[in-house]
């Protein structure tokens, strides 16, 4: 165990873990962040996407000794930090895109940053972008999601 | 009317309890009946039974709800019910059962509330008028909400047949109203099972016996960082003080096991020879699921003739969220436990009760159970296995606990979709007309293995037995594979078998006989119209009757080990692509299934063949191929029509697909087309990659690393078209998409490459990585 400091959503936490323990663990039991999910635990479905320092990243499998000194951002707070992740929590519900809702905060996530980085992606760009895994099928409303967000 | 007397019955039953039908009544609600709660803020919580695992039943039913109660939608909230009021979430069962209950639920609330009402200002209830949470006095004008008048009402008899609204007038079923569930699935703010945090909580997690029907030999010691570890028998369980450490001490494990005696047998070679054999000797005793006329003669006499056997693997259900629960003891000074507290995610919380009291000794009185979301159930969150571990841990310890199933132990232990071999024979007479259906399915029941059915019993005959299809001969056997793999019920259950097997040998049949699948169908469901018109939907969806693009062979040179084709047009292929080359003379330089070896210019191609010369007529070629498919499950009727291509060596992309569905009413229709949507999507992913293979009773399955399914991607734009019937034909739709997929791009398959694929998947092994 040992005493780590975490910035999340604007807060520093100073924490007493593993540092072994991937951020994902850290953000559901340390810190009772729970939107960020486990799914696979491989680096491979995306539902534990966090940003970190504004990238999308799987925390899964990334050591909290890793991000003792980048800034995290989690589902809960990507809205408020976000003008295009506002947008895009909006438009999921607008075109009712969740279904189980378990994989949809790591494909927000994903999604956001898409649009912060292409301003009107095209189906293309938005397939290369969001590999995550949706075990309901929601992928026809996430592109509609991310298109409308985009103001396409 | 005698049963809407027993729906009252049940419902007034249900009222004594209404305090604890709602999970959490606080001091502001009123419940008007066991359903209906009104709030301060006059909007309604409308109580629901099931289990939201994304299907969208719970926006479903409140929408039957809220259109008698005459509330706008903006008004409506839900909120689980007490397990003893619950229902089992399964079968597409949970609009079609439950619509008419919370209709007259909704119905009776009103009634109530106006009935309030009008005894406060002293008039006949006829005179007073509700809408939008408001009642009316026509004679003053005077006016009253719900909340104002919800204590009265309450106290008001429940009438036992309320006048429901005519459908023709419906405001609220019908219209694509937004999901009550979704706002908090956007924010991480919804509540999963997995989410769960109760104070003083630890985390456990599970390692099964690798082997199934192993048990544990010792009991292993602590690992260091671990608060214990509990026998379970079968399993044990890492506790912890979170989950990682749990499920990081869980897999690092070392646990002796005994292995069971036949473990052996549980082996995919064996156990694929047991079903060869049973489908040839197994009549003897097996039930008969469906006999009209004498299909066996018919076969025997028919013009045209197949016989096929279709194989199918078992299959994980790969839920997003894992198996978890999360329980909570209380004790005595004794230690005796005196309560239980469950929340846990699944379809089944009634059998949650009858886990925890069978396992505790406890009353159902003294069992509260929270439903969660689910994070997806598709059949396996009916199962006890993960909330019987979790009240045993809870029991080994003095803590709240809350059990975590790693990927890795959910998709090696599922409860897994059966194995099948199906054997479909088909005759047709001179005419075309079909005379003879036979079927024979063999495989292992998850309703035997569970005791729910007699040795006797059929189980995984539906999507073969009971079709409407015109055929005046038809014999249906089931016969039970006794294999010890644990199954269970996978979405779409018997369906995802046997309608792959009876579409897949119409269209086998089509080929034989040039019929057009279209026209087959619409032959088939002669006495079906509304089968028919269904076909007709998916068929104009696609637009069936314009043929697959294609491209127009205007010359073709042959070397001797290559035949370089011309084309009139910009032909599109890459190298590597599969495409079929017809129409051309001589009739050896057409081919299904010729793989592009080059590409010298957008209007040549070249595949490997022997045949030298030129062509003497023109022909065509098209890298599309396209299918359709039936299927009458769940009480509602579905076709889809889709095309694949086959751009690289052992790759099939699904490019487009055009479904429709006659539900009856669709209730909510974007979400009828949601779950159609996700339903095509799984059975794409089903039919192309899914499949758990067994060695010596263990599984193959891991994680996704072994287990593929679908990506964006390669998610073809999918359309559904409803094509209603009326709120008579109210049928189920959370399973309808998935069966059809796996006919479908298997008859496209085989118009593509004049390659016939009967076992599933098409690419076994298959695993994703970034």
């Amino acid at each position: 165990m040992t005493v780590l400091s975490v910035k999340v959503n604007g807060t520093t936490h100073t924490i007493d873990v593993d540092p072994a323990m991937p951020l994902l663990w850290v953000l559901r039991d340390e810190l009772g962040l729970t939107g960020t999910k486990y799914g696979c635990g491989i680096e491979v479905c995306g539902a534990c996407t966090v940003w970190i320092d504004g990238s999308p990243e799987k925390s899964c499998h990334l050591e909290v000794k890793e991000v003792t000194s980048v800034s995290i951002t989690t589902i809960e707070e990507v809205g408020n930090v976000s003008a295009k992740a506002a947008a895009v929590q909006k438009a999921f519900v607008d075109v009712q895109a969740p279904q189980c809702g378990y994989c949809q905060p790591g494909m927000i996530m994903r999604c956001a940053k898409l649009l912060s980085s292409s301003t009107k992606p095209s189906d293309a760009s938005i397939d290369a972008a969001i590999g995550n895994v949706c075990a309901c099928g929601t992928y026809p409303r996430v592109r509609a999601a991310v298109k409308k967000a985009a103001g396409q | 009317m005698a049963g809407a007397l027993v729906v009252f019955a049940l419902e007034q039953s249900a009222l004594s309890g209404a305090g604890k039908a709602f999970a959490a009544v606080s001091s502001g609600p009123v419940a008007v009946t066991g359903w209906i709660a009104v709030n301060p803020d006059n909007t309604v919580t409308v109580g629901f039974g099931g289990a939201e695992m994304g299907q969208g039943i719970s926006t479903g039913l409140a929408q039957a709800a809220a259109e008698e109660l005459m509330v706008d939608w903006s008004q409506v909230r839900t909120e689980s019910v007490a397990p003893s009021k619950s229902y089992i979430t399964g079968g597409s069962w949970g609009v079609r059962a439950n619509f008419a209950k919370l209709r007259t639920a909704g119905a009776q609330a009103r009634e109530m509330l106006r009935t309030a009402a009008a005894a406060r200002w002293g008039v006949d209830p006829g005179a007073c008028t509700v809408a939008a949470g408001v009642v009316t006095n026509s004679i003053t004008g005077q006016t009253s909400t719900f909340a104002d008048l919800a204590a009265d009402a309450a106290a008001v008899p429940p009438p036992a047949a309320p006048a429901l609204t005519d459908p023709s007038r419906f405001r609220i079923v019908g219209t694509t109203t937004p999901r009550l569930d979704l706002p908090g699935k956007v924010t991480g703010a919804a509540r999963f099972g997995i989410d769960v945090r109760v104070p003083g909580m630890v985390f456990a997690a599970i390692k099964n016996c690798p082997t199934f029907g192993g048990t544990v030999s010792t009991t292993p010691a602590t690992p260091s960082g671990c608060i214990a570890v509990v026998n379970l028998g079968g399993a044990v369980a890492v506790v912890a003080r979170n989950t990682w450490t749990a499920l990081r001490g869980a897999a690092n494990l070392s646990v002796s096991w005994t292995t069971p005696a036949g473990a052996s047998a549980m082996t995919s070679s064996t156990i694929l020879a047991q079903a060869g054999t049973l489908m040839t000797s197994g009549t003897a005793g097996s039930p008969v699921a469906e006999k009209i006329g004498d299909a066996a003669t018919a076969y025997t006499n028919a013009a045209t003739k197949v016989e096929a056997t279709y194989q199918l693997p078992y299959l994980p259900h790969v839920m997003m969220e894992v198996p978890n629960c999360t329980v909570s003891l209380t004790r005595d000074a004794s230690g005796k436990v005196t309560a239980a507290e469950v929340w846990v995610p699944t379809q089944a919380p009634a059998w949650v009760v009858g886990t925890v009291t069978g396992l505790t000794g406890l009353t159902a009185g003294d069992v509260t159970v929270h439903t969660t979301l689910l994070g997806g159930g598709l059949g396996r969150k009916i199962e006890q296995d993960y909330v019987a571990q979790a009240v045993r841990v809870a029991q080994a310890l003095r803590q709240p606990v809350q059990l975590v199933w790693s990927r890795e132990e959910d998709l090696s232990h599922d409860q897994y979709r059966p194995m099948a071999l199906v054997r479909v024979r088909l005759g047709a007479d001179a005419q075309q007309n079909l005379t003879a259906y036979q079927s024979r399915i063999v495989t292992p029941s998850p309703l035997y293995q569970r005791g729910w059915i007699p040795a006797t019993g059929n189980d995984n005959v539906d999507g073969a037995a009971g079709l409407s299809y015109a055929i005046p001969n038809k014999i249906v056997e089931y016969v039970r594979h006794p294999s010890a793999v644990p199954v269970g019920f996978w979405r779409s259950v018997g369906e995802s078998i046997n309608c792959f097997a009876v579409e897949s040998a119409l269209d086998e049949l089509a080929l034989r006989t040039g019929a057009d699948p279209v026209a087959m169908h619409t032959a088939l469901l002669a006495k079906n119209p509304r089968g028919a018109a269904v076909v007709a939907a998916a068929a104009e969806g696609l637009g069936w009757s314009t043929p697959p693009v294609s491209t127009p062979v205007t010359a073709v040179s042959g070397n001797g080990t290559a035949v370089t084709y011309t084309t009139s047009a910009a032909h599109g292929f890459v190298v590597g692509q599969t495409v079929c080359i017809s129409g051309l003379v001589p009739t050896a330089f057409n081919k299904a299934g010729a793989v592009v070896t080059a590409v010298p210019d957008p209007t040549h191609f070249t595949i490997a063949g022997t045949t030298t010369g030129a062509a003497t007529t023109s022909g065509s070629v098209t890298g599309v191929g396209r299918g359709l498919a039936y299927s009458e499950g769940f009480g509602s009727l579905s076709a889809l029509a889709l095309e694949i291509t086959l751009p690289a060596p052992k790759t099939v992309k699904v490019t487009r697909v055009a479904c429709a569905v006659d539900c009856g009413l669709a209730v909510n229709p974007g979400q009828v087309e949601a779950q159609l949507q996700g339903g095509i999507i799984q059975g794409i992913s089903a039919a192309l990659w899914g499949q758990t293979t067994f060695a010596s009773g263990r599984a193959s399955s891991r994680n996704f690393s072994n287990t593929r399914v679908l990506r964006m991607r390669e998610t073809p734009p999918i359309t559904v078209r409803i094509v209603p019937s009326g709120l008579g034909n109210l049928g189920g739709i959370g399973e309808v998409g998935v069966p059809l997929p796996a006919p479908a791009i298997a008859n496209a398959y085989a118009r593509l490459t004049g390659t016939r694929i009967r076992t599933l998947p098409f690419f076994p092994g298959a695993g994703m990585g970034e």
